[in-house]
Order: C-alpha cells, then sequence, then structure tokens
C-alpha cells in the first residue's frame, strides 16, 4: 500500500506539483512531524505482520513449540481432584442430610407422606450418577493422556461384578427392579487385567441397564480359553435398530436423537468402548424391540484373559 | 435363652464423624444388629494424628470384628491421606483386622493399587466410595468380616436360624414357626438365605441346589420343592408370593432370593 501511494504521487507531481508545494509550506511543521510517525508505524506494522505470519503459522502445525501432552495430563488431572474434592464435599452434606430424613421417617419422627418418601428416593437415585458422572470424566482425562494402560494385575471378574451390584441393587430395588448376576463357571478363577478399567465398563453398563430394564437386569460372566465375556442384559423396549450404530458415539444419548433435553451425559458408552478397545477388547450391543415378547438390550463384553491367566475351568 | 452369639462390633474412624453421611452408616449398622464405635479424641481435638493415636488405642482397648477408617483428615494438606499411614499402621499390628477404607473417588484406583502393593497379599483392607449408600457400606462389611450370623433375617418379617434349623415368621401377635420347612426344604432356603446375605444379587445355580432333591429329575422335584417353600411362607404370612417375588427362577440358570418388599 505505501509503495503503491509513492508510485501514484509520483505520477501526479508534475500535475499537481507546483500547486501542493504552495498549500503544503502553509501547513504547520507539527503536522509533518505526526505524518510521518503514522506512515513509519504503518510501515512497522505492515512489516512485522508479513514477517511474522509464517513463523505463527509453523508453531501451529506442532513443530516449533512442543507441548508436553503428558504433562497437560497430569495437570488436569490434579485440578480434576481439586475440583471433585470441592463438589464432593457438598455433595456429601446434602446426601447426608438426606438419609437422616430417611432415618426420621422410618422411625416415624416426621410425617410419612408418600410425596416426601418419593423426593427422597429421587435424591438418592442422583447419588450414583454422580459417582459414575465423576469417574467417567477422569477416565475420559487419563484417555487423552499419551501414556501406556496402566500396569495389568491379577483380578477376579466376579468380584468385581458383585462390588458393581451391591451398589446398584439398592437403588433397582427402589424402583421396583432387581440385579441378578452369576458367573459360568461358578469358580471363575483370577485373570490379568487392570481392574479399575473393568469396574468403569461393568459400571457404566449396568447404570444403563437399570435405567431402561423393565423389571430384571442379568449380569453374566463366562469365558473361553482367550477371553473372558461380561454380558449386560436388561428386559427394556429394546434399543431401536436405527440408534445402534449411534450408541457408542461420544455424547449421543436417545433423548438427543429425539430432539428432547438430555437426561445424560452421553459419555458412558463411548468410555466403556474406548476403554474396552484400549485393552485389547471389544464392546457390542446387540437387541430385540418391544412389541415382541423377547424385547431386551444385551451389551456385550470382551477382554482377553492376558498373560498367565489361570482357572479351575482349564 | 442358649448362648448369644457376640454382636459384630465396627470401629468408624472419621473426623466428620458428626457428619449425616457418617451418621447414616452408624445406624444403619446398629440396624444390622452391630455394634458400631465411633472415635472422638475429644473436644478441640480434630487434627489427624490426635485421631489417629485414639484409633490405635481403641483397637487395642475395644477389639473391634472391622474398622471403618476415612482417608482424608479435614482439610489440612499434610492430613489429605492420613488414612493411609493409620492403615499401614493398624495393618503391621494387626494383620487379620478387616478394614474398609472410606475414599473419594479421585483418590481411587491409582491410589488404591499403590497401596494394595505395600500390603501383605491376603491383608484384609477394602475401599469403598464415601458416596456410597448405608447398604453398599454393610454388605462391603459383612464380606470383609467373613462370618455368617446364625440367624439370618429376610426383610422385616422372615428368620432363618440356621443353628436351629427352623424358619420362623414374625407378625403382630408374635413369633410363628413354620414347621413345613424341614430337611431339604430348609436346606434349600438356607442357602438362598445365606447366599442373598452375603451378595443379594447373586445368583445361586440349579446344581447347588439339585444337591437336596432327590428323583429322576431333580430339577422338576427342586421346582416342587421351591413352590412349597414360598407357599409355606406365604401362609404363614398371608400374603400369596408370585414368580417374581421371594425366590425368582433365572431361566435355565439357577434361583435367587428376593428379600420381599414392605
Amino acid at each position: 500500500m505505501v509503495i503503491l501511494g509513492g508510485i501514484v504521487a509520483l505520477a501526479v507531481a508534475p500535475v499537481f506539483g507546483n500547486r501542493l508545494f504552495t498549500v503544503l509550506w502553509g501547513v504547520e511543521p507539527l503536522t509533518y512531524l505526526g505524518a510521518v510517525a503514522v506512515i513509519i508505524g504503518l510501515g512497522f506494522v505492515s512489516i512485522s505482520y508479513l514477517v511474522m505470519r509464517p513463523a505463527n503459522a509453523g508453531a501451529a502445525q506442532g513443530g516449533s513449540v512442543p507441548i508436553d501432552m503428558a504433562q497437560w495430563s497430569r495437570t488436569t488431572l490434579q485440578y480434576f481432584e481439586l475440583f471433585h474434592h470441592d463438589l464432593g464435599r457438598p455433595l456429601r452434606r446434602i446426601l447426608g442430610k438426606e438419609r437422616e430424613l430417611r432415618a426420621m421417617l422410618a422411625a416415624g419422627e416426621i410425617n410419612q407422606s408418600p410425596a416426601v418418601k418419593d423426593l427422597l428416593d429421587e435424591i438418592e437415585r442422583q447419588a450414583p450418577n454422580f459417582r459414575l458422572m465423576m469417574s467417567n470424566i477422569q477416565v475420559l482425562i487419563q484417555l487423552e493422556s499419551p501414556e501406556s494402560p496402566a500396569e495389568l494385575q491379577p483380578v477376579e471378574p466376579a468380584q468385581v461384578v458383585r462390588r458393581i451390584v451391591d451398589r446398584y441393587s439398592a437403588v433397582a430395588s427402589e424402583a421396583g427392579k432387581e440385579v441378578t448376576w452369576w458367573a459360568e463357571p461358578a469358580e471363575f478363577g483370577i485373570i490379568y487385567t487392570d481392574s479399575s478399567a473393568i469396574e468403569h465398563v461393568v459400571a457404566n453398563l449396568v447404570d444403563n441397564a437399570v435405567r431402561f430394564a423393565t423389571t430384571h437386569v442379568e449380569v453374566k460372566l463366562t469365558r473361553n480359553p482367550t477371553h473372558f465375556f461380561i454380558r449386560v442384559w436388561d428386559d427394556g423396549p429394546g434399543l431401536p435398530a436405527q440408534y445402534r450404530p449411534h450408541v457408542f458415539d461420544r455424547g449421543w444419548t436417545p433423548e438427543a436423537a429425539r430432539g428432547q433435553e438430555k437426561t445424560s451425559s452421553g459419555l458412558g458408552l463411548f468410555i466403556a468402548r474406548t476403554l474396552a478397545r484400549r485393552y485389547g477388547g471389544e464392546l457390542t450391543v446387540e437387541a430385540v424391540t418391544a412389541p415382541s415378547p423377547d424385547h431386551h438390550t444385551a451389551f456385550l463384553l470382551s477382554l482377553p484373559l492376558g498373560p498367565g491367566a489361570n482357572g479351575s475351568s482349564n | 435363652m442358649a448362648t448369644k452369639q457376640r454382636r459384630n462390633k465396627i470401629l468408624i474412624v472419621d473426623d466428620e464423624w458428626q457428619a449425616g453421611i457418617v451418621k447414616a452408616v452408624t445406624r444403619r449398622l446398629e440396624q444390622e444388629g452391630w455394634e458400631a464405635v465411633t472415635i472422638n479424641p475429644g473436644p478441640g481435638r480434630r487434627s489427624g494424628d490426635e485421631f489417629e493415636s485414639a484409633a490405635l488405642f481403641a483397637i487395642e482397648e475395644q477389639r473391634p470384628d472391622g474398622v471403618l477408617l476415612d482417608v482424608r483428615f479435614g482439610e489440612h494438606r499434610d492430613d489429605r491421606f492420613k488414612g493411609l499411614e493409620i492403615l499401614q499402621k493398624i495393618v503391621a499390628d494387626h494383620p487379620r483386622l478387616p478394614v474398609l477404607m472410606f475414599t473419594q473417588y479421585a483418590q481411587g484406583p491409582e491410589r488404591e493399587t499403590a497401596v494394595r502393593g505395600t500390603l501383605r497379599w491376603d491383608a484384609q483392607v477394602d475401599f469403598i466410595d464415601k458416596l456410597a449408600s448405608p447398604e453398599e457400606v454393610v454388605l462391603r462389611l459383612r464380606r470383609l468380616i467373613g462370618r455368617s450370623p446364625e440367624t439370618i433375617a429376610i426383610g422385616d418379617r422372615i428368620v432363618v436360624d440356621t443353628r436351629a434349623q427352623v424358619v420362623y415368621v414374625k407378625k403382630d401377635s408374635g413369633q410363628e414357626t413354620v414347621n413345613d420347612i424341614q430337611g431339604m426344604k430348609f436346606e434349600i432356603l438356607r442357602e438362598l438365605a445365606a447366599t442373598w446375605f452375603r451378595s443379594p444379587g447373586e445368583l445361586v445355580p440349579f446344581g447347588r441346589l439339585e444337591r437336596y432333591s432327590e428323583g429322576e429329575d431333580a430339577r422338576a422335584s427342586l421346582r416342587v420343592r421351591i413352590r412349597e417353600i414360598k407357599d409355606s411362607l406365604g401362609e404363614a404370612l398371608g400374603v400369596r408370593f408370585g414368580a417374581d417375588d421371594l425366590i425368582i427362577n433365572i431361566r435355565g440358570h439357577g434361583y435367587r432370593l428376593v428379600a420381599p418388599r414392605a
């Protein structure tokens, strides 16, 4: 722009030269200094813009400033811990009061209105959701980390399933639903895997199943010589065929698909499948929809038994 | 009265012992028939060290059957994992004493793994989220302590006395023995009740129950016996137990007990 202006000025100088010269001498000297400062400033901005642009583009492509992803992930986790503690404290207080109220209700110390019990049940029901939500966020941060998965430890999968059923059976029975589990063979033995990863996956599956079941949820643990399987089945209306390809998408929920308000984050199944694959396994879904009398939804998690697995059956 | 079984005693070590969430657990333990002893180092004493010495002293003094121990003591940075230090001392002195740790999820699995790595492989230590329901805490403690009681109460009104080998129901008029449930039928109910007590959602496979059946078709005779158990209990209580009540059949796999709804 500056150069172009100069050329134009040179071209028109013979035409206006004399008159312009006379007019310019009539202007205050300070204005000249100001104009010079403006031109130098504009030139400086233009030059710095032209020079810096390629450098910025280089940085954006990941060349010149390396970001330590592992460090970033650790810092995020530390922030998460702080945040979790701060959020957990008031939540524990609320739940504590809810349980005190429930005990008072049971002891007949306050008016035993069914509406009050329903409200307390609703508060209680949200607590396991909160636990799952927080652990999902934590796993999500860990999944972003470039560090390799945790070291494999000896795990009793029956024990993992038992813990999750303990956690959900009280919630389910409040809603008139039952969670049943079993292992085949009954003495399932020990396998080498990451117990917290299985716990995350199965907790997400059972949470879902309890939500959609009509009356029953079944969790079945089986194995073959190379893999073990956890099947989580519910007798709900069955996941419609058009939704099955999307059920593992990040953020997808059936409500969102129908354009309604979401009641969950839609992260659970995404995390479950990502974790299953990270450990060399897979997570699949099958369903039969109502009005078929056999309507149900079942998720099947399969994971390798791991090195040196033993078992009473083999 | 026959020799009474000693009540399980649980020591609760938590600086939030006055908070609702801990009080609800205490109350639930008492309903369970357990004795809950809460550590209180005294007025104004709230530091982790004060809880530590009070807890170690109480273990010597009270000889509890299990300890419920918080990981975090107060907001002070030094006391963030004080519970783990206390745990190490308890395990060193009393390696067979079951300890259930109250954690927050964010301190969860990785720290658990780290702690387990420093303990003996057979240490009786387990971890539970502090937001867990009192029922969940009781279930974990039952398994950790690992002792089944002589009498198992199924819901509010059915009691299985495994020592006297009788089943009785509680009514407004008092307690009534269900005479029809004896022998094989008692064994079937005892098997179902014991599994339910330790692990409420767990199925009892046909194989384990068919031991108490005879005849050519063991499964069919098992089915008849279960029907009879449900009818006898239903009659005693004046209700009818349907297919989805009390003892339910999981197609092709086995049976499980479900506590009757109040």
